[in-house]
């Protein structure tokens, strides 16, 4: 009856594959850029990695535990499917080491800002203390020894086979209680610290939130997908599609869970449209990449599940609940690609200032800058009069009211680099170089117009006029996530493979034998 | 209701155990004859399956209903913001989208909610005004019923409904007439 996981060579094997691959994409991140970059597609593939995987693993504990706690019992077959998902949380650490020795050993791509002493400086004292190589460290280590540590307890105490034990039963529920309080406040600050801290001078007070539904989505359609994948092999048979429509809610619940946070915060900062908020959006939409992707996980991680998996009979059909965990979880890819991508890949400041500027460098500067620190800015009189005829408010008049002092001169500045964007552009490439290589060595200054040039083609004034990346959803993107997916499974299975597929002795098993979703 | 002209005589099986009422909805369905009218004292588990209904199409008029929110709200803001009466507000643009979004969602649950409530009431007949017809009080207390419809109905047909009640485990089978009007 107790039946087993067993991981075969095959199965190894292709895992082992996919880690050749993603150790290719890798080395090709590595050098993907030249060299004068500092590798920072390297170091930020490899965070964006650990930390999506690495939350989908603490998320698996976390559900697990919500549900033994809530005397949930639909749950017992696939409990261990869920809680194996941590697996993965060790090879976390091991990367997270690699990272912290990036810092320390003088990369700083990912956090530039605060782990370079120039740049902590310019930060507020309360946050120098805060994000100092130190104390960041410290945290670092302490989240991933807590989630080792506590999440191996934690799953024991729940896969215990004497659990029809009261006493057991209740230390499972202890334990679980313990996770979820070590799981929320060691996921939010993991988000501050290894996502937002990219730009310490932003932030966002739901961010650990919005990360938490994140990692929701991916490791609940990873649990989806991992189940079907066991059934299709001959495990688990007991579950059929009454679990799998539960699984299924669980995803699409927490997709639109996700999409309500993701606008909160967005809507919040556009409508206010202070400098130091809408500072995130204004980067990202100023490149093209980012302003795909930004839609793109939008898309994915809203529009498709809301529209192909509303339906009862999708969340209980094998093939689509597969299709949108695939999806679910490459669009989540896509989000972690919008948060982390950004900034270590930024080109340093000044390079792109070039660009741009042949003559009159310094006005049109201010001026870009003003006009980039905020979302929207309203140069009024044409449109207004454009569009609508009986304006009852006169257009220079209402529009400067309400703003404050920055805001006004935004709106100036707006309407005057749009103006001149264009006048700027033809002579750009003419007097670009001698104006841009001033001071550079020969070798430097051809790499640097190169790089310009490369922005430049993109789209025209646009990725010019603003800050450039080098991020992009390439191939090397592609192939590390596939090496980081070969590993996570390998540690899934491995996990999973330790014990018997689900707990025989759990109290609510019969629950989850019969489980069976009425018309809802 | 209207037009069409209301059957006034039926016959009525009444069960006492609701598994025995499942199962003789069951064979009677079998043997080919049309229930006009279940009644039960409470919600039974699985008798919608049992009579053979097909699944509730409330859940696309949901869908509807919200579609409907969505799209009144979102066109009427930006009737008004954007061409109607158009301000400025802290130089946001005058057809500020994600500002519609949180009022687009609530007109869209209110209507979605709203529309389902009303058409539920509406398709059960528990509309104000209405009186329903009470076939056997004690299908609010502690008897399952079957009605069927016997208007135009041979003695023999009537017969065949009344034996099969009984087959099936009925405490009691007895007719039942209404006035017009009633």
């Amino acid at each position: 009856m107790v039946e087993k996981f067993e991981f075969d060579s095959k199965l190894k094997k292709n895992l082992f594959i996919m880690m050749g691959v993603g150790l290719l994409g890798l080395i090709w991140a590595f050098f993907a850029n030249g060299v004068h970059d500092n590798h920072s597609r390297f170091w930020s593939n490899i965070l964006l990695n650990t930390y999506y995987f690495t939350g989908m693993g603490i998320f698996g504990i976390f559900f697990v535990s919500a549900n033994q706690l809530g005397y949930s019992g639909w749950i017992t077959l696939v409990k261990r499917v869920y809680m194996s998902l941590s697996g993965f949380v060790v090879v976390g650490a091991v990367f997270a080491a690699i990272i912290v020795g990036g810092v320390w050993g003088g990369y700083h791509n990912l956090y530039e800002h605060w782990s370079l002493e120039a740049n902590m400086k310019e930060l507020p004292n309360v946050k120098q203390a805060f994000f100092n190589k130190g104390f960041w460290t410290a945290r670092v280590v302490i989240y991933f020894t807590l989630w080792i540590l506590v999440g191996k307890a934690v799953i024991s105490a729940i896969n215990a086979k004497n659990i029809g034990d009261q006493k057991v039963y209740k230390r499972s529920k202890l334990m679980a209680a313990l996770w979820i309080v070590v799981f929320a406040v060691s996921e939010s600050f993991v988000s501050w610290d290894m996502v937002m801290s990219q730009d310490p001078h932003w932030y966002s007070t739901l961010f650990g939130w919005y990360n938490f539904a994140s990692y929701g989505c991916g490791g609940f359609a990873m649990a989806i997908l991992l189940v079907i994948f066991l059934k299709s092999r001959g495990y688990l048979q007991q579950v059929n599609e009454n679990h799998i429509h539960d699984m299924g809610k669980y995803m699409f619940a927490f997709s639109i869970f996700w999409t309500y946070l993701w606008f909160s915060q967005f809507m919040l900062q556009w409508y206010a449209n202070l400098p130091e908020d809408t500072n995130y959006w204004v980067k990202r939409f100023d490149v093209p990449t980012f302003k795909f992707t930004i839609f793109l996980a939008l898309t994915i991680n809203f529009a498709a599940p809301l529209l192909l998996f509303i339906k009862r009979g999708a969340k209980r059909n094998l093939k689509v609940a597969a299709f949108i965990a695939v999806l679910v979880i490459f669009g989540h890819y896509v989000d972690f690609f919008n948060m982390t991508m950004f900034e270590p890949n930024l080109l340093p400041a000044g390079q792109e200032e070039c660009c741009k500027k042949g003559e009159g460098k310094e006005e049109k500067k201010e001026a870009a800058l003003a006009g980039g620190t905020v979302l929207y800015a309203q140069a009024d009189a044409g449109t207004a009069k454009g569009t609508v005829g009986k304006t009852l408010v006169t257009p220079e008049k209402g529009s400067t009211d309400a703003n404050t002092a920055e805001g006004k001169s935004a709106n100036e500045a707006a309407a005057q680099t749009e103006g001149e964007a264009k006048e700027t552009k033809s002579e750009e490439a003419k007097g670009g170089e001698k104006v841009c290589c001033a001071g550079m060595g020969k070798g430097e200054c051809k790499e640097h117009m190169a790089a310009c040039k490369e922005g430049e083609g993109k789209e025209g004034e646009e990725a010019c006029g603003g800050r450039q990346t080098k991020a992009s959803l390439g191939l090397p993107e592609l192939l590390t996530f596939v090496g980081f997916l070969g590993m996570f499974l390998y540690m899934f299975f491995n996990e999973f493979s330790k014990d018997s597929t689900f707990n025989e002795n759990d109290p609510y098993l019969k629950e989850s034998l019969r489980h069976h979703v009425e018309y809802a | 209701m209207g037009a069409v002209k209301q059957s006034n005589n039926f016959v009525l099986g009444l069960w006492d155990h609701e598994e025995v009422f499942l199962h003789a909805i069951e064979h009677i369905r079998h043997d080919g004859l049309e229930i006009y009218e279940t009644l039960t004292p409470f919600p039974v588990h699985g008798l919608e399956n049992a009579l053979g209904y097909r699944e509730t199409r409330l859940h696309t008029a949901g869908f509807l209903f919200g579609a409907t929110g969505t799209t009144l709200a979102l066109s009427f803001m930006t009737w008004v913001m954007a061409f109607n009466y158009p301000l400025n507000f802290g130089g946001k643009p005058y057809w500020p989208l994600p500002s519609f979004i949180p009022i687009t969602f609530e007109l869209t649950v209110l209507f979605s909610a709203w529309g389902m409530v009303l058409t539920y009431c509406v398709r059960n007949k528990l509309i104000p005004g209405y009186v329903p017809r009470i076939y056997e009080p004690r299908t609010t207390d502690d008897r399952f019923a079957l009605v069927f419809d016997i208007e135009g109905k041979s003695a023999e047909e009537i017969e065949k409904i009344k034996s099969l009640c009984n087959g099936n485990g009925a405490v009691e089978v007895k007719n039942r007439t209404f006035k017009d009007g009633e």
